[in-house]
């Protein structure tokens, strides 16, 4: 017994030093995926990567918040599609695109914007250390809730509304784009 | 066995730790990450000096607010003065005032004019014999309305060190109203006119309030952009100002009716995103409102009031308080004094007169009420951006930039609207404090990736231009690692 004590203790030290140094290399190779990224966004901005016809950039226009999303940032925008936008009840948009709405707009549109970067596999990796779930701050003052189902990440309004991550991980020079399929509603309780 | 397993160990500890420190630098948040910063060149008087700006400019950022906050409440602790209007055969009372003359030495006289409610049409003319030499200030107000004169005066027989908390009354001559005027400093300007109009004028607080006895309608504007009181870019192009139970009336009459109060003018072309014509309705704005008319019965539609003052005058009801929610900043920004207290609900910051209860001004927050279109309240008179952003939002000929909660806003110079939202912002993280719900993802700009991840001793969290340095056992915010400017 006490002849195999040592190697075992030996080998466990190894182990972590090991565990230590794979999780090293890979916070290295995330870092220079965050390099490129950089370099290929260039000096385009979230604002002139979306579609200027798309409802999301015309609602976000309305809101005042094109001139946010053309600053330095940085953000990360969840960014529903227009079928998401069509999914919501008949003339919803419309009556946010209306002034006296604007300030309803401006809730839906800031629960659509993180602060800072945060990458799919960013949340991801929240999701899988915080027990299935990871609980996301908007800057609208809310909260989205992220999980798993599948191989896909799905957001959660304080409502319920589910959003699907579809095409993420659009780098920008002042943030990142994720679309989704729904729109993210605000919580009515704040 | 056990001393065989510890020397293991400590050996795999020793030699994992070169490892640890040779990985980019940001390896523990002991020695690990003080050689990281050494490496880095200076990192570590880098990350010093960012946590020496952290900490000024986060006090700087607050004390500009809530100093100036404070500044104001000084001026008005040793210089105001409290006006009651007690109704004869009421017991409607109202704290209409606290004054502060001290700007208002140099002109011994004001004359205000009334800006014409239909039935009062008098000229209200305040003069003061400032008889300082002699202990003795006097203001005395005139009201020549169109059916009898009306004397108002204030006698302040005070004598010189001991000004402070003293009562005096006021008799309207004609009336039988009394005012009771409590004078907690040296000075103040009172205007009073007749017997619809109660009118004060607070400069040292920056604001104006007007009482309407008739219409038990009391509301108040912020001063520092016009003349008489007007919200900012209105008086300038000699607008009145209209309490809002008076514009509501409008609603349903022609826009001439209005414009009675003032020129009404189409919005600038750089807001015609916002409030647009069209085929069934147009914009005028003027007086602090925005007007939609009908273009087929060519009356007044709609009523935009371009800045927050639903409830000015009505006492808070606590369906308006959100009891479970306040924002972090609440109380650092508004701070209660023995005269106003705030409360918070749903979006919307109420001043409240402490003693009655009464609304006294509705401040919106970010998405409940600030937003593109509406006027900056006249209080954000200072550029005031958090030093991080500086350097992005400096203040030009055209447009000049405030932060408010939630959000730094570009101000178009002219209209004193608010242009665009330039950049929005969290309620901020501070140093030891727990790391809000919502920060369990990793979200340093990818261009900071390469010095800052996550490792087991230390994590890092953007916000608001901040990298912060988060200890992973306690999930508390240990320090400030870098500022981007």
């Amino acid at each position: 017994m006490r002849k195999s004590a040592f190697p075992l203790a030996l080998a466990l030290g190894f182990t972590a030093l090991a565990g230590c140094t794979g999780q090293n290399q890979a916070h290295k190779d995330e870092a220079s995926k965050g390099s490129e990224a950089v370099k290929q966004a260039g000096d385009k901005t979230i604002a002139a990567d979306l579609d200027p016809n798309s409802s999301f950039f015309k609602a976000a226009k309305a809101a005042g918040l094109d001139a946010t999303l053309a600053g330095p940032g940085p953000y990360t925008v969840i960014v529903p599609d227009d079928a998401a936008f069509g999914k919501l009840p008949q003339g919803s948009l419309d009556s946010w695109m209306k002034p006296e709405s604007r300030a309803e707009l401006t809730r839906v549109m800031t629960n659509h914007i993180l602060p800072g970067t945060v990458l799919a596999a960013d949340i991801g990796k929240a999701i899988d250390e915080g027990k299935g779930k990871a609980v996301l701050a908007t800057m609208g003052g809310g909260t989205l809730t992220a999980t798993r189902e599948g191989d896909k990440i799905v957001l959660t309004d304080g409502d319920g509304h589910k959003a699907t991550m579809a095409n993420t991980d659009e780098t920008l020079a002042n943030g990142v784009v994720h679309r989704v399929d729904t729109v993210l509603m605000p919580s009515k309780k704040a | 066995m056990m001393k065989w397993m510890l020397a293991a160990g400590a050996a795999a500890l020793a030699i994992s730790s070169p490892v640890l420190a040779d990985k980019g630098g940001r390896g523990g948040q002991g020695q690990g990450s003080q050689q990281a910063q050494s490496d880095r060149g200076g990192g570590q008087k880098q990350q010093q000096q960012a946590r020496g700006n952290r900490g000024g400019g986060d006090r700087q950022v607050r004390m500009s607010r809530g100093g100036g906050d404070r500044q104001v409440r000084a001026q008005r602790g040793g210089g105001d003065r409290q006006v009651r209007a007690n109704r004869s055969g009421g017991d409607r009372q109202v704290r209409a005032a606290r004054v502060d003359r001290g700007s208002d030495r140099a002109r011994p006289t004001r004359v205000v004019q009334d800006d014409n409610r239909g039935r009062n049409r008098g000229e209200i003319r305040t003069s003061r014999n400032d008889n300082r030499g002699r202990g003795n200030d006097r203001v005395r107000t005139e009201n020549r309305g169109n059916d009898r004169a009306r004397i108002a005066r204030v006698e302040d027989n005070r004598g010189r060190g001991r000004d402070n908390g003293r009562i005096t009354q006021l008799d309207r001559r004609g009336d039988r109203d009394v005012i009771n005027v409590r004078d907690r400093g040296r000075d103040r300007i009172a205007d009073f006119s007749g017997d619809r109009v109660f009118k004060v004028r607070d400069f040292g607080n920056g604001r104006v309030r007007f009482r309407d006895f008739d219409r038990d309608e009391l509301f108040g504007r912020r001063l520092g952009y016009g003349v008489g009181g007007c919200p900012p870019g209105l008086a300038k192009k000699g607008n009145g100002c209209m309490p809002p139970g008076q514009a509501a009336k409008f609603i349903g009459q022609p826009l001439i009716a209005a414009s009675r109060f003032g020129a009404l003018e189409p919005l600038p072309r750089s807001f015609n995103n916002l409030f647009w014509d069209n085929d069934d309705y147009y914009y005028r704005y003027g007086g602090g409102y925005l007007y939609r008319v009908d273009r087929d019965r060519d009356l007044i539609d709609g009523l935009f009031p371009l800045f927050g003052a639903a409830l000015i005058g009505q006492p808070l009801g606590q369906r308006y308080i959100n009891p479970y929610y306040q924002p972090s900043y609440f109380n650092a920004f508004y701070p209660n004094s023995p005269y106003d207290c705030y409360r918070y609900g749903y979006g919307y910051v109420y001043e409240t007169d402490c003693m009655t209860g009464l609304v006294e001004d509705v401040i919106p927050t970010y998405d409940r009420g600030y937003g593109i279109g509406q006027i900056m309240p006249a209080s954000y008179s200072y550029y005031n951006v958090p030093y991080a952003y500086r350097s992005y939002f400096a203040d030009d000929d055209d447009y000049y930039y405030r932060y408010a909660p939630g959000a730094i806003y570009r101000v178009d110079r002219d209209t004193a609207l608010i242009s665009a939202v330039a950049a929005l912002l969290t309620g901020g993280l501070s140093v030891g404090q727990p790391l809000p719900v919502g920060y369990s993802a990793y979200n340093v700009p990818l261009a900071y990736r390469s010095t800052y991840y996550d490792t087991p001793d230390m994590w890092y969290r953007y916000d608001n231009n901040y990298i912060y340095g988060i200890n992973p056992r306690t999930r508390v915010v240990s320090n400030v690692a870098y500022v981007i400017v």
